[in-house]
């Protein structure tokens, strides 16, 4: 990058279903948090991208009425959409402006109402989410069936099993009943994973995040508007990786990982100077259980195969060898598309700012880690940050 | 309060691919081979995005395969709600080709199947 980029304000709104507001409100619950945590005021931000899929909501083209509602007008020139990645691509975005030194400031807002559509028309948004002319139109491919793809092959090479996806989940909700931003809240087991209805088998309801709405916000800026803003603790974006693949996905070859995961982190660790055993804390995009096994490895945290041992290990949890995702990840904090990729660099800034209270993670380096993944690994970012 | 509902319509492009639709019909699965370099797609392509040409021949793919992957959907999405539950999977033929079906029989990574169609969709009958 050729200027330094920092995060120096972080908002993120109640995830759930939320009809209690529109889009609008709901996007301003996060943008208010982040002004007021940076110490900021709109007229100081000198652009605004605005995150969304929006394909699931009334507004489907989001931008502008969210940017009025937000004292925004004349500030947002540009929606992004990378599905599932949306917020991350938004993020990108940003990072890029201020690197590129077109902007010093420059906001990111993920939004997504989700929950205004039904159940069976969701789905068929999210069959779409490959390749509507080769698949779902004679499949009829639902997007928890393009993970079970990889679950099922993934059980069948490494003897991973329905029992060691559940206990992402049950981690997801154990650390979910301690934010009280999050979708759920209620503590789930093991036996309550494997009972719960078969969506796209082995893929179970409770293997899957939920539907729903909520935003996010990050205030990025430029190393020269840290010193000048006088800003406590920045914390530096040291790494981007981006990748993608194939939408037709049979065309993969082989359905155990990622590749556009790894070859976003290696992208990610090469220009951080860093390895994956230095990242002390992580979001992983565990949209279903087998997401985040599969994340383990592609972020080379274990070598293939081995995710699910590092789970049972408890590894991943608080205080272990790298803890993933103690705000209860995308499964129980909850999957608001556009405003996921946000939420997690919301996340990673709190722990790395030392502000996570009861999930608060001990650091050493300092080092945190987003992975997030749009579609089935059509879209991927991972970013690292430092304080 | 209720929204006003958006209900989209779609006309898809048919002649494009007819081969392809045409040999579903018949129990037959066709795809494009790039004439220039030999580059063989699936699914069928116009276009070589390898050596740039679009002058592509149609042929016809082997129907012996291995079945890859698999999933069965319970839950279906809308335009599919009135099927009973059906089992996508990914079966690698032995021409190398990955292609997406729905699987007939008793799935099982690694198992043998044979290829065909039910007039509408690429079929993968799993081989006891
Ligand atoms: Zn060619």
């Amino acid at each position: 990058m050729n200027r330094k980029v920092a995060v120096i304000g972080v908002g993120n709104s109640k995830f759930g279903k939320r009809d209690d507001v529109t889009i609008k409100e709901l996007a301003w619950e996060s943008v208010k948090e982040a002004l007021e945590d940076s110490d900021l005021t709109q007229k100081d931000i000198d652009i605004t991208v605005i995150g969304s899929t929006a394909y699931r909501g009334t507004e489907i083209y989001p931008a502008p009425p969210v940017s009025e509602y937000c004292g925004l007008v004349g500030k947002s020139p540009i929606r992004v959409e990378a599905a599932c990645a949306t917020g991350s691509s938004a993020a990108f975005t940003a990072i890029n402006l201020i690197a590129s030194g077109l902007a010093d400031i420059v906001m990111a807002i993920g939004v997504d109402k989700m929950t205004e559509v039904d159940t069976s028309t969701s789905l068929a948004i999210g069959g779409r989410g490959g390749n509507y002319y080769w698949e779902f139109h004679m499949y009829g491919t639902t997007f928890p069936t393009y993970y079970a793809l990889y679950a099922t092959r993934h059980m069948a090479l490494f003897g991973t099993t329905e029992e060691d996806m559940a206990l992402a989940s049950v981690k997801a909700h154990k650390y979910a009943s301690l934010n009280e931003k999050a979708h759920f809240r209620n503590k789930i087991t093991v036996e309550d994973v494997l009972k719960s209805r078969v969506i796209s088998w082995p893929i179970k309801l409770l293997d899957s995040s939920p539907i729903s709405d909520g935003s996010a916000t990050v205030i990025f800026a430029s190393e020269e508007k840290v010193r000048e803003l006088k800003i406590d603790t920045p914390i530096w974006v040291k790494g981007v990786g981006y990748s993608s693949d194939t939408s037709y996905i049979a065309a993969r070859g082989e359905w155990v990982g990622l590749e556009a995961a790894r070859d976003a982190a290696a992208k990610a660790y090469k220009m951080a100077k860093i390895s994956p055993l230095d990242i002390e804390y992580a979001t992983v995009h565990d949209c279903f259980s087998i997401a985040e096994i599969m994340a383990y490895e592609d972020l080379g945290f274990v070598e293939k195969g081995k995710g699910a041992e590092l789970l049972r290990e408890g590894q991943t949890e608080k205080d272990g060898k790298v803890a993933v995702n103690l705000f209860g990840g995308l499964k129980a904090k909850g999957h608001p598309l556009g405003a996921t990729g946000l939420s997690m660099i919301y996340e990673v800034t709190k722990q790395l700012r030392e502000e996570a209270g009861p999930v608060q993670h001990s650091f050493k380096r300092y080092v945190a880690l987003t992975h997030n993944v749009g579609g089935t690994g059509h879209y991927a970012y991972v970013m690292i940050f430092n304080r | 309060m209720d929204g006003i509902p958006l209900l989209f319509k779609y006309t898809v492009p048919d002649k494009l691919y007819e081969k392809f639709w045409e040999g579903l019909k018949k129990g037959e699965i066709y795809t494009t081979k790039c004439k220039k370099c030999g580059t063989l797609y699936y699914p069928p392509r116009k276009d070589c995005e390898k050596c740039m040409s679009s002058d592509m021949e149609w042929v016809k793919l082997s129907n012996e395969g291995i079945l890859m992957t698999y999933s069965i959907v319970k839950q279906k999405p809308q335009g599919f709600e009135n099927y009973s539950d059906y089992i996508v999977g990914i079966a690698r033929n032995s021409d190398g080709v990955n292609l997406m079906c729905w699987v007939k029989g008793e799935a099982k990574v690694g198992k043998k199947v044979r290829l065909t169609t039910d007039g509408q969709r690429v079929i993968c009958e799993v081989i006891e």
